[in-house]
């Protein structure tokens, strides 16, 4: 391919050469050997990162791939590159490389038996490999399970302002709801406290409820939901966004009056469950739910609505249903990651489902963009990798992102992959020409 | 070739083969960026005064030798999830082996559990909730809680004015307001009866006008006004109530001691009394010392947050060298650390004597801070428990 350059164009661009460079050699390595090489190269750091990273001149084995430290001391700046590249890179490139060709086989096998064998495969071999990554260091694992919970929260609200195209504010006021609920849930069955007394149930059963308190929360977020939709779906235009918007400041303010709850002053104490296993397994069940919800004939309905509502329901398309039903779906799983970071973080506090936690998920979506499921994962993890990566930066944080969120919308106004199908099948099919046709 | 690489690793082996002595790392939470900027910045200033001492006399003295110190400082934005995820950094990562912050309860709440589970000591130098240290031996605090200032203020009016009729004007939506609110009025029905709180008016964060509230404080003849609010709403508070024709005092608690309030306010707070940590105007000794380095070096008079992030970073020292040896094992120095910080006894920090011995807050004295008619806070008496 690279030799048809050459009669076109003298000197070809870096981009074409870098373009050409890779297809000859990692075109056709399927998803599978990068997860190998993914899982190879987080043995690796597991096994010698702190050595390494000492003998290269840092304390110990960076956390987020150098950026915390090098950016308060920019002397370290070479040596996290160098461990980046030592560690990450070479091992990655070169694992897949090696790898590629039998893992076409494998890819192509396992697809060939099921798409869900081989599904769960690749998930268990991406868990390994973040698992194996995130036990390195304790941080690591609380920042991952915040991404997961990002991209949970995110998705939801891309159900509504991407894929139906209205626009709702009260992704903040369904956290709440669902982070309350379980919260108060788990105590009150599963734990000795001050403030709903004894556990009515032997703590050791809470791990298996898990679940089930979760669903509740989620169910709760959807009756939430139900009183903002009933209003402001009558009418079409920003009446979501102005009642949502309310709906937020009620909750807020309701939780803050509520002294069973702690009042402002928030509910400490909910049981240590929301594992990373545990996170990981119900972020995944979210992507699959969600994604399967908006490539479905009903889920279709919702892009009918959002181009043209007076055209969907001449279609018979029973516009009005649609936006209710998407509207509590979106509530639910809400809820739900309302209800895991109660647990994650082991406290509630109404302060923390306001303003600034709607400015923050708005900004995930529309960075990572509209009507994608792909679209929002990117947003969540590019966001809060971004906002921790910089955390030295101190002030200077809060003018580098706002000023990237401006250029992606100038740029980008939908977002950095909008618009986009997310299909697992072609995710995990092998890319090896001769396995693909045969 | 090889022997070229092997030369350079035998270099850096050497290099890093060398025990060198342990630093001592200490990691600081605070609230740079989000609501309360003001706090975090008064944290990180006194912080970085307390390290220019230890720098200053060569290390931190520790049974006989001494030893570098690392401050490593970091921002929680304001957000309850940054300042856990900034605990497990500092904790996990640097591994430091005390924290001092984070400051506000709705931080320092959360952030304690992370210092809890990872036995790892942590002292909050501003947090008034309760919450903050039940039940978590290896979290301390600096100040006095809300439950001992709500009757230091009702105890000081009842002396102080002989009033009997109470109006409290509070914000329902905050912790600390809300919490100091309810324990004001409990204390002071205790001491007048039930019904002497003649009104408890609310209002809600970012309230800008409060004259609804304050007619009815009026008109239900309250004597004074108890306000437990932070400097920007009082200043608003208190002129408000004199374009009211208010002119009976307005009594507050430590959230007004902010070095804001007076160029917020003027002329209408001159007079008025509030209850807090320390006092900057008349200080002598040990807090005139910090107050006039922090003034010289940051062009301003320290607020409490600072006076008790200095206390807070006394402590710690105390703690480290009442442990008489650094090991250099994390888990060990950091248990002893504990251990000395549990057993502190009278120690005399700039904000008063403080003592450990009863649980992890300290047992210390109030003080009563008069508003000058030059707008200075002034020490007006002192409290005990």
């Amino acid at each position: 391919m690279a030799v048809v350059s050459e009669t076109i164009e003298e000197k070809p661009s870096l981009r074409f050469k870098i373009r050409s460079w890779w297809l000859q050699y990692f075109d056709d390595i399927p998803l599978f050997a990068w997860l190998v090489g993914a899982l190879v190269a987080a043995i690796l750091e597991m096994l010698v990162g702190n050595p390494f990273a000492r003998l290269i001149g840092m304390p110990r084995g960076p956390v987020l791939f150098g950026f915390l430290i090098a950016l308060k001391t920019p002397l370290l700046i070479p040596p996290a590159i160098l461990y980046n590249i030592v560690i990450y890179l070479i091992p990655v490139f070169l694992v897949a490389r090696f790898v590629g060709r039998i893992s076409n086989s494998v890819a192509d096998w396992m697809l060939k038996r099921s798409v869900i064998l081989s599904t769960i495969v690749h998930l268990g071999m991406l868990y390994a490999a973040l698992h194996i990554w995130a036990v390195f260091n304790d941080y690591r694992i609380l920042v991952v399970k915040l991404i997961l919970l990002a991209i949970m929260i995110t998705l939801s609200l891309n159900v509504v302002n991407g894929y139906m195209g209205e626009f709702s504010c009260s992704h903040p006021g369904f956290m709440a709801l669902g982070a309350y609920t379980a919260s108060i849930l788990s105590m009150i069955f599963f734990v000795d406290d001050s403030t709903f007394g004894p556990a009515l149930l032997p703590p050791a059963f809470g791990q298996f409820a898990f679940p089930i308190i979760l669903i509740i929360s989620g169910a709760v977020s959807s009756i939430g939901a139900l009183l903002v939709a009933i209003p402001s779906f009558r009418t079409r235009g920003d009446y979501l966004a102005i009642i949502s918007l309310a709906f937020t400041f009620i909750v807020k303010s309701l939780i803050e009056n509520l002294e069973v709850v702690g009042g402002p002053r928030g509910l400490r104490g909910q049981p240590d469950w929301a594992t990373l296993p545990v996170v990981f397994v119900w972020t995944m069940l979210c992507v699959w739910v969600i994604n399967n919800y908006v490539r479905s004939t009903f889920g279709k309905t919702m892009n009918a609505v959002r181009d043209g509502e007076m055209a969907a329901n001449a279609m018979t398309i029973n516009t009005r249903r649609t936006k209710m039903v998407t509207f509590l779906f979106a509530a639910f799983w809400a809820g739900v990651a309302g209800g895991l970071l109660a647990h994650v973080l082991r406290y509630v506090n109404p302060g923390s489902f306001g303003i600034q936690k709607l400015a923050e998920v708005l900004a995930m979506v529309y960075f990572g963009g509209l009507n994608s499921v792909v679209g929002s994962i990117v947003g969540a993890v590019g966001f809060n990798l971004l906002s921790e990566a910089l955390r030295p930066l101190e002030l200077y944080k809060w003018i580098i992102i706002p000023i990237m969120i401006i250029l992606i919308m100038i740029y980008r106004p939908t977002g950095l992959i909008a618009f986009t199908e997310f299909d697992v099948k072609k995710l995990i099919q092998p890319r090896n020409k001769k396995v693909r046709e045969a | 070739m090889s022997i070229t690489v092997s030369l350079i690793f035998a270099i850096l082996l050497s290099a890093c083969g060398q025990a060198a002595q342990p630093t001592i790392k200490i990691g600081v939470n605070a609230e740079l960026t989000g609501d309360i900027p003001k706090v975090g910045e008064g944290t990180k200033y006194a912080a970085e005064l307390w390290l220019e001492d230890i720098k200053a006399a060569g290390g931190l003295e520790v049974g006989g030798k001494k030893y570098q110190v690392e401050l490593i400082i970091e921002d929680n934005e304001s957000k309850a999830e940054s300042a856990v995820a900034a605990n497990t950094k500092l904790i996990t990562q640097d591994e430091v082996l005390v924290i001092v912050g984070p400051q506000a309860s709705k931080q320092a709440v959360p952030a304690g559990e992370v210092a809890n589970n990872y036995e790892t000591p942590m002292i909050s130098p501003w947090s008034t909730n309760p919450n903050t240290t039940k039940d978590r031996p290896w979290v301390f605090r600096a100040c006095f809680l809300d439950p001992f200032q709500g009757p230091v203020v009702a105890n000081f009016v009842t002396e102080e004015f002989g009033f009997t009729k109470a109006g409290v004007l509070y914000d329902v939506a905050s912790d600390y307001p809300k919490g100091l609110a309810e324990f004001f009025k409990k204390a002071w029905e205790d001491l007048h009866g039930p019904g002497s709180v003649v009104a408890y008016e609310s209002f809600t964060t970012k309230d800008t006008d409060f004259s609804a509230q304050l007619t009815k404080i009026k008109d239900a003849g309250a004597e004074f006004i108890f306000t437990p609010q932070y400097y920007n709403e009082v200043a608003l508070i208190v002129k408000q109530a004199h374009q009211l024709g208010w002119d009976k005092p307005i009594v507050g608690s430590d959230s007004w001691g902010s070095s804001e309030l007076i160029p917020l306010c003027g002329a209408d707070c001159y007079g008025l009394f509030f209850s807090t940590h320390y006092a900057a105007a008349g200080a002598t000794g040990k807090t005139k010392e910090f107050i006039d380095r922090y003034n010289a070096k940051y062009g301003y008079v320290p607020d409490d947050v600072g006076a008790l992030t200095w206390d807070a970073f006394g402590l710690v020292q105390q703690a480290i060298q009442n442990c008489g040896k650094i090991t250099g094992d994390v888990k060990t120095d950091r248990k002893c650390i504990r251990d000395a910080l549990a057993q502190i006894k009278a120690y005399d920090g700039i904000t008063g004597k403080m003592d450990f011995t009863q649980g992890n807050d300290p047992i210390k004295c109030a003080v009563i801070v008069k508003i000058s008619d030059q707008g200075e806070f002034t020490f007006y008496k002192s409290v005990c428990p």
